[in-house]
């Protein structure tokens, strides 16, 4: 589903990775942690090519999208993100954020893309906001709608970055219910997060990233209760 | 200072017809500069360092030169090679649109550059090419920004035009020149203009500061 091979990324002469390997099968729920700095944002932004690549290779479904003659929007329309600040479009209503693309990327029409974001708003319990506008909305509500707007592409792949950290700890746990739900669903996702609870109850694996390499990575339960790098161990011990 | 109101009189309708035209000019250049500004704004803002270039280059011109000499250029050079003959008027609306053309890519840019990042990449990630993101995203909110600006780039050119009575096109401070040529007056024609462009830049900046109300609110 997902290869990344050799894959590095530098900004100027900043290594920020250095030869990641990763395989995401399908279905799976990989989990990223690490201290920040560490590339994991940068790690999850090269899966759909909103950083450029300076070196290796990656797979989305047997395309490599580092090769120039890939249609990155095609592929992009595979590969749901969210982001840490949401980004929602402030200028539209929920609704309106949820239909833009699958009316102007997959030319669907109006009536089918409303049906459509009616019931990514219902399965994410924000039926009743659908009119209104962003701003009104708190920060767990923007999260859950912006989750939404990227499932109206019908990705088969969703990447999320830190997508509880900006928000107030009593709104957490609705946005990882969500998450929660898609994973039980079958999603494939790579989940950028602090969240260990959310690692341990649906992650399929935990990687540990640290100055832009995957020092360590396995089971949820076993890199939790038995990490084997010491660098590993000192994150671990700070935050959990 | 006794005003002589039996000379106004006589020179009110020229006054009302040198109005309506610097209105006309006004409008038709900041449509124009508008136009233009948006493909310079645009042009300036490509990665691309060689297409940039020209359009940096543009700008510099129209913003470093004072707008009299480019009336001047414009009326005497440019026009004449372009239609066989100079015209007075269009040479004015050449010379202010592609003047305010150079200040309306500046608001441009800035306005899309302080849109945020995230929209960018988030309309991109849904899989929206570049100009559908620009079209459907960022442009729709960086224009409600550009409002003030525009609105004063608009007064600006007003009060500019004025400098076309110099190339004798006819409009408002033509005919104040014109009636201190004739009567050798100084207060009645130039003080007339001033209370006209005034009433004219002051309507205009209290529709645009109505019209921000409204966008705030929405
Ligand atoms: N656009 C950028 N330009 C330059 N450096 C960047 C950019 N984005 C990230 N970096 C650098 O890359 C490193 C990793 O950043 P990031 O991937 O955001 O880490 P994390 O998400 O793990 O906190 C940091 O040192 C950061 O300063
Ligand atoms: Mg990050």
């Amino acid at each position: 589903m997902i290869e990344v091979k050799n894959l590095k990324k530098s900004f100027g002469q900043n290594e920020v990775l250095k030869n990641i390997n990763v395989t995401v099968k399908p279905q799976e729920v990989v989990v990223v942690i690490g201290p920040s700095g560490s590339g994991k944002s940068t790690f999850l932004r090269c899966l759909n090519l909103l950083e450029p690549i300076t070196g290796g290779h990656v797979w989305i479904e047997g395309s490599d999208i580092t090769d120039k003659n890939t249609n990155i929007n095609e592929i992009r329309t595979e590969v749901g993100m969210v982001f840490q600040q949401f980004n929602l479009f402030p200028h539209k209503s929920v609704i309106e954020n949820i239909m833009l693309a699958p009316m102007k990327v997959r030319k669907v029409s109006a009536d089918k893309a409303r049906e459509k974001g009616l019931e990514l708003l219902r399965k994410v319990g924000l039926a009743e906001k659908s009119d209104a506008y962003p701003d009104s909305l708190s920060g767990g509500q923007k999260q859950r709608v912006a989750i939404a707007r990227a499932l109206a592409m019908e990705p088969k792949i969703m990447l999320f970055d830190e997508p509880t950290s900006a928000l107030d700890p009593e709104m957490v746990g609705e946005v990882l219910e969500v998450m929660k739900q898609l994973a039980r669903e079958g999603m494939t996702m790579v989940v950028v997060t602090h969240e260990m609870g959310f690692a341990r109850e649906v992650g399929d694996r935990v990687l540990f990233m640290d100055g832009g390499v995957i020092v360590e990575e396995g089971l949820p339960k076993e890199l939790f209760e038995n990490p084997k790098e010491e660098r590993t161990k000192a994150f671990l011990s700070k935050v959990l | 200072m006794d005003i002589r109101w039996d000379l106004l009189a006589e020179y009110a309708p020229f006054f009302a017809k040198g109005t309506l035209l610097t209105i006309g000019l006004s409008i038709v250049s900041i449509l124009i500069g508008c136009v233009l500004g948006l493909f310079i704004g645009l042009g300036k803002m490509s990665n691309n360092k060689w297409i940039a270039f020209p359009f940096n280059v543009y700008i510099t011109f129209f913003r470093g030169t004072p707008l009299l000499v480019q009336i001047l250029l414009v009326h005497f050079g440019l026009i004449p090679i372009v239609m066989g003959q100079t015209n007075a008027i269009v040479a004015a609306i050449t010379a202010l649109s592609l003047n305010s053309a150079a200040y309306v890519a500046e608001i441009f840019r800035a306005g899309i550059q302080s849109i945020d990042k995230g929209q960018m990449e988030a309309a991109r990630s849904l899989g929206m090419n570049h100009v559908q993101a620009m079209r459907n995203v960022i442009l729709p909110q960086a224009f409600k920004r550009m409002i003030p600006p525009l609105g004063n780039e608009f007064i600006v050119l007003i009060k500019d035009s004025s400098l076309a009575g110099i190339i004798a096109a006819k409009e408002l401070m033509y005919w104040g020149q014109a009636m201190q040529g004739q009567y050798y007056r100084v207060w009645e024609p130039y003080l007339t203009a001033a209370v006209i462009y005034l009433v004219l830049t002051f309507s205009l900046s209290l529709l645009l500061s109505r019209l921000e109300r409204r966008l705030a609110v929405q």
